[in-house]
């Protein structure tokens, strides 16, 4: 442990641990921004925006740098600028009820701010998908309008509550589908050759990324935590953007090697004997105050488990065919942790509450992001009645300052902790 | 004939389909008058509140329709099919995925989505949905169409008030078919015989989130708005065109499902555009009202290339947001008022 962090006046406060390579995340950082400045020069490479839930490895695939607005969103946000923004794209007709990270993204390109504040450029194409929400892809098609650069959407079926595996087939199909389509608009309008080896080779990186990070998790249920959704909340980035590159996987190597030492001695991110209660957070965190996570800790909470970053790990497999490949991709992007049904979301969050040993759950009800809140109030109900924990659902914003009332968290966060209490009693 | 409810937050459900399974498609609106209470309990304050009306008449009334198919439509209450799947009594609930693409692809993927569908009412209810009689449906459907687009036009000739253009489509969206079509002749032939268009009215094209109940068409009427083209689900899209005569059914469903002009729900922005270019190059109008519901996310993001590229092209347009009201919103009359005010020295178009 050669670090602490804590929220602001330390006297008396509980410091949070951060493991020794926590702070190596600014090479592959460093890495992506020199990536991006590279690829923007040179004239035969090309970049893309992308989005969550889109397979970022195709553009590696194809060498075409995957720029992401809502990564850079919550940069701008993390960097105090999100508001400004936001403000901004207001300024231009977009809705107060609309999207923080879109807005945030409206904003940054069209103030041209800089890059290390959550700046973006224009890229060659613009390639998303609804898989998370339809707000993708309105979102993208305006900017790709706004910046006269060709768009493709990748169009995934709902996994519905109740579906069957035979619909389930009939969706697997028509999203195979459009990988071809995809492919054709790439190579159409990029001039770059899909190449069956490379993409091997970027799957194979990909799944060995995932694999590291699904092992972090495993030693996550360990008690006391060994590593909080404080940390994983930024060292998720390289699931984000850089699936199928090599520095990623160097990166949760060496994370994945500080969290087996530390559980092997006993030891936790909150000092001995500090840690009370265990915390699952559903959602998007505040970017824009991330101190929250850290404000918990008072209290005694640790974030052990957060579905939102383990959503980008989802299991791969290596398959032998490329329509294989293309056929699990598919099932992937519909069955996105971010997005399950209710039916599976209860099911997995009880799961992941007994494996985490979860104390109690906030939901995070993101005004920005009205697919994630539907079904929370059953989720919420559901949990209470079937793992007899407290549930917090907190209404807020993860992009929008505006939405956060620092008074009113703080009581419902105080309530919702004696809650855990009187409930271990 | 018992009705068989739909969720549509377009006009995405491919109506033929509930009618050749003996039927009635009534689609689920909502009551405005009505507190939304139950609803209120699964959704928070965020949520649209027509969806939220939606769900508040399926916990009350669910039992009195033979079943519910939810079509996909705006993924921000796509989700809630979870929810109603969990709290609303009905011995049927389909989800009808849409695809929101039209190449090649989606078509394939529609047409799958048109057989499970046809496959769950054959096994639930014990019947049989031939071709003749999806074919039936079909002639049923276009008549209707070609009624309504032959009232529609007069809605820039005649002294229509808007609510009574509303209130057509809204029958024509939850009664009997054949009750419809003779209804539909008569109001014809009073509409032709009503006065010609008042002087004192400005004609407007309505654009936006669809409008559910007839006392926000009447609040446009008092501010001196006729509207007299628009691109609504309930309203022309639902008859802009017709369902294509192929020798397969499922084929012209396919071709007129997808090929409808576009809402917000779905990509192009400027395949909307095109439709409300066509409308405004058919029908000279004084100015576009822009509009969407609280809280409607489609049509609050298309609101804001839709009406620059509106504008730049030299339209006088408004756009206002609304709230889920019969009340009145006087601050929202008295913007509209002065728009249709300042409107008058100028040029349009």
């Amino acid at each position: 442990m050669d670090k602490v962090k804590n929220s602001g006046d330390n006297a008396g406060k509980v410091m949070l641990k951060t493991l020794p390579h926590s702070k190596d995340l600014k090479w592959p950082m460093l890495w992506w921004i020199a990536m991006e400045k590279i690829y923007r020069i040179l004239p035969w490479k090309k970049t893309a925006w992308t989005c969550a839930a889109f397979p970022i490895e195709i553009m590696w695939a194809y060498d075409i740098f995957p720029d992401h607005p809502e990564n850079m969103a919550t940069v701008a946000a993390a960097r105090k600028q999100s508001q400004r923004l936001i403000e901004h794209a207001e300024g231009m007709g977009f809705s107060r009820d609309l999207c923080s990270y879109c807005k945030t993204n409206i904003g940054a390109y069209d103030t041209k701010i800089k890059k290390t504040l959550g700046g973006i450029s224009k890229p060659d194409i613009v390639v998303c998908t609804n898989a998370i929400c339809d707000t993708h892809w309105k979102w993208f098609q305006i900017m790709a309008d706004k910046m006269n650069v060709p768009f493709f959407m990748f169009d995934i079926p709902k996994w519905v509550s109740g579906t069957d595996e035979k619909t389930l087939d009939g969706n697997i199909d028509y999203v195979v589908d459009q990988f071809y389509d995809l492919m054709a608009f790439v190579e159409k309008h990029t001039g770059k050759k899909m190449n069956e080896k490379r993409m091997n080779k970027v799957l194979d990186r990909s799944m060995e990324l995932t694999n590291l990070w699904r092992e972090i998790f495993e030693h996550r249920k360990s008690v006391p935590s060994p590593y909080s959704g404080a940390e994983t909340s930024a060292s998720f980035f390289p699931l984000v953007v850089l699936p199928g590159v090599k520095t990623g996987i160097n990166f949760l190597k060496k994370i994945l090697t500080d969290i087996k030492s530390i559980t092997a001695k006993g030891e936790g991110t909150m000092p001995k004997g500090s840690e009370k209660y265990r915390v699952m957070w559903e959602g998007i965190p505040f970017w824009y105050r991330m101190k929250f996570m850290y404000d918990l800790a008072q209290e005694g909470a640790v974030i052990a488990f957060e579905p939102y970053t383990f959503s980008f790990a989802p299991p791969k497999k290596k398959c032998l065919t490329m329509e294989e490949t293309l056929r699990d991709v598919a099932k992937l992007m519909m069955g996105t942790p971010y997005a399950y049904n209710l039916e599976r979301r209860i099911e997995n969050f009880e799961k992941w509450i007994d494996e985490y040993k979860i104390d109690g759950v906030i939901l995070h009800e993101n005004m920005s992001c009205r697919p994630s809140s539907a079904g929370m109030v059953d989720l919420a109900e559901a949990i209470m009645k079937d793992k007899g924990i407290p549930v917090l659902i907190l209404q807020c914003d993860m992009n929008d300052p505006r939405a956060y009332s620092e008074g009113q968290i703080k009581t419902r966060i105080e309530g919702f902790v004696e809650l855990m209490e009187a409930n271990k009693k | 004939m018992k009705k068989l409810a739909y969720y549509d937050t377009s006009h995405e459900m491919p109506l033929e389909i509930i009618m050749s399974a003996g039927f009635v498609p009534y689609k689920i609106m909502g009551d405005v008058h009505k507190p939304n209470d139950p609803a209120d309990k699964y959704l928070s304050n965020f949520f649209c509140p027509a969806a939220k009306s939606w769900l508040t008449e399926a916990l009350s009334d669910s039992k009195q329709w033979a079943g519910i198919i939810f079509a996909q439509g705006c993924n921000n209450t796509n989700r809630h099919y979870d929810i109603w799947k969990l709290h609303v009594e009905t011995s049927f609930l389909h989800w009808f995925g849409c695809p929101l693409l039209d190449g090649a692809a989606a078509k394939k993927y529609y047409r799958v989505e048109l057989q499970r569908l046809i496959s769950h009412l054959e096994n639930r209810f014990d019947i049989k949905i031939t071709s003749e009689k999806i074919k039936e449906a079909i002639g049923k459907s276009n008549e209707i169409k070609k009624k309504l687009k032959h009232l529609s036009v007069l809605r820039s000739q005649k002294d229509i008030p808007n609510r009574d253009y509303l209130a057509a489509l809204i029958k024509c969206l939850t009664c009997p078919v054949d009750e419809i079509s003779a209804w539909l002749d008569s109001e014809i032939t009073v509409w032709n015989s009503r006065p010609a268009f008042p002087s004192d009215k400005k004609r407007f094209l309505l654009t936006g989130s669809d409008v559910t109940y007839v006392e926000w068409m009447d609040t446009l009427d008092e501010c001196g708005i006729r509207v007299v083209r628009d691109d609504l689900s309930i309203g022309e899209r639902f008859f802009a065109t017709s369902i294509p005569d192929s020798s397969d059914p499922l084929d012209s469903l396919c071709e007129y499902y997808m090929g409808i002009p576009t809402p917000a729900t779905r990509p192009t922005i400027q395949k909307r555009l095109d439709y409300l270019y066509k409308a405004l190059g058919e029908t000279g109008v004084d100015g576009v009202l822009s509009q969407n519901l609280k809280f409607c996310e489609p049509y609050a993001y298309d609101s804001v290339p839709v009406n620059n590229a509106l504008k730049s092209k030299g339209y006088k347009v408004i756009h206002l947001e609304r709230d889920f009201s019969p009340v009145a919103d006087q601050q929202l009359s008295t913007r509209l008022m002065a728009f249709v005010e300042m409107m008058d020295g100028g040029n349009n178009g």
